[in-house]
């Protein structure tokens, strides 16, 4: 997942992940559980998430 | 009459509430899959976290949130603060927030008792700051550092940004409706319940439903599309802010987007804490003015220990953020918290950081352009436009009064 500069670091994405996989410290960063399944698209309140291209 | 409503956070659902009572047919669209915005819970490792509020209201069971919830048939119960708030002062030891005068000279005691009384009746007209204001009559590091701690809680702004007639308004306010309480069950216990009414009056509520834009002819908004369906509307109400609203559709009015313009969000962090003991050991404000960064902090778990396992408390602290260095900000922050609590046993459960498009308040004190849009029907609620001299929440629930009346629904 990629992302981007509009991430303010709320935390829903990493509280709402099934995989533990998003950390966040003033703004969210991907490990390497992530699977990619795109639920912290849906929960992140200011569309600063998207998939890798 | 058909009353559709963009956004389910608290202004909202309280315009939802009061709307569907009044006999309105009410819809709600929201573009997240949850509702409640910033004031609603983030349930995480058994803990009840919030979205944004820390699970408090600052006026308490006796403020303009309650009243209004009372008003719709909300079923909330709000626990107040006992006490209100405590000053950590420069020697460790606490004081009640009542009694801020009692360290200052007698000389000093007796002015500021005057100066307070003089200024609360005449509010300063100029736009002085509420730091500019307090250094016209005193010098005094302890008065400054509080005055920043408070409008840091309260506002997420340092005293030199806000205007003194916004922070002399709230402190009228905490005279005529008194301190804080807590939800019990958390924030989302009062966004879920308004939910509830809203139901119960035949509104309807779509999650995961984005406005693509709001539909105007001729001056007035007859509607909106949602997901690309057309939905009719007699009356639109925004609470997704000035900005976001004027983006919907094509806003030709120059002044007022120049306002908007103007309009700044404010900025904050939140850390939240887990501890087997009590850090705080009551249900009040924990007012830190000799911390560097952190303004305050509550322990929820003292009014409503449901809201962390049993066994644990939950901790949160607010702080305004003074530089872009975020990084830098959180570390400040977390210094504070070891320096406040050198022999506690605390874990960091979840740092949340607030600006932008997702900020503490939509709009800072100050700079409210009120709840008026270019559109005759279209009204913004929520902390894009509050009432005057309304904190947090309360600023909410006073602004969607204010549109109550407009329309003609309170």
């Amino acid at each position: 997942m990629k992302v981007s500069e509009k991430c303010v670091g709320c935390c829903q994405c990493a509280v709402y992940c099934p995989h533990d996989a998003i950390t966040v410290f003033g703004r969210a960063s991907m490990n390497e559980n992530c699977v990619e399944c795109g639920i912290c698209i849906e929960y992140c309140p200011v569309s600063a998430i998207s998939e890798d291209e | 009459m058909k009353a559709v409503i963009i956004g389910a956070g608290l202004g909202g659902l309280l315009t939802g509430a009061k709307l569907s009572k009044a006999g309105y047919d009410v819809e709600i669209f929201e573009r997240l899959p949850f509702i409640g915005g910033r004031f609603t819970n983030l349930e995480y490792k058994g803990f009840k976290l919030s979205t944004g509020a820390l699970h408090m209201i600052p006026h308490g069971s006796r403020g303009p949130l309650s009243q209004l919830l009372r008003e719709v048939g909300a079923k909330v119960t709000i626990i107040d603060s006992n006490p209100m708030a405590i000053i950590k002062k420069e020697d460790e030891s606490n004081i009640e927030f009542h009694d801020f005068k009692k360290g200052l000279s007698i000389t000093k005691q007796v002015k500021l008792g005057t100066i307070l009384a003089y200024s609360l009746k005449f509010k300063p007209k100029s736009d002085i700051s509420f730091r500019d204001w307090i250094l016209k009559f005193f010098n005094d590091e302890f008065l400054l550092r509080l005055a920043d701690s408070y409008c840091g809680w309260s506002l997420s702004l340092a005293a030199k940004d806000v205007p003194a007639h916004e922070v002399l308004e709230i402190i009228d306010n905490m005279y005529r409706y008194k301190g804080p309480g807590i939800p019990a069950g958390g924030c989302g216990a009062v966004t879920e319940s308004l939910s509830d009414v809203i139901k119960s009056n035949g509104g309807k509520i779509n999650t995961k439903t984005c406005i693509d834009r709001i539909i105007i002819d001729d001056g007035m908004a007859k509607g909106v599309s949602a997901n690309g369906k057309v939905i009719d509307a007699d009356i639109v109400i925004s609470d997704v802010g000035h900005p976001e609203t004027s983006r919907m559709y094509e806003c030709r009015d120059g002044k007022y987007l120049e306002f908007i313009k103007n309009t700044r969000p404010s900025r904050g962090i939140k850390i939240c804490l887990s501890s087997r003991e009590p850090l705080i050991g009551h249900s009040g404000v924990l007012f830190t003015p000799y911390a560097e960064r952190i303004n305050g902090i509550n322990e929820v778990t003292n009014a409503d220990p449901s809201l962390a396992p049993p066994g644990k408390h939950l901790v949160m602290s607010h702080q305004t953020v003074l530089s872009d260095d975020l990084a830098h900000e959180i570390a400040l922050g977390l210094g504070d918290l070891k320096k406040l609590f050198p022999d506690k046993e605390y874990e960091v459960l979840l740092i949340q950081s607030y600006s932008g498009g997702w900020p503490v308040n939509r709009v800072s004190s100050g700079s409210d352009i009120g709840y008026r849009t270019p559109v005759h029907n279209l009204y913004i609620v929520g902390d894009g436009a509050k009432g005057r001299g309304g904190i947090e929440v309360e600023g909410v629930a006073l602004g969607v009064r204010n549109v109550m009346k407009e329309i003609g629904a309170s």
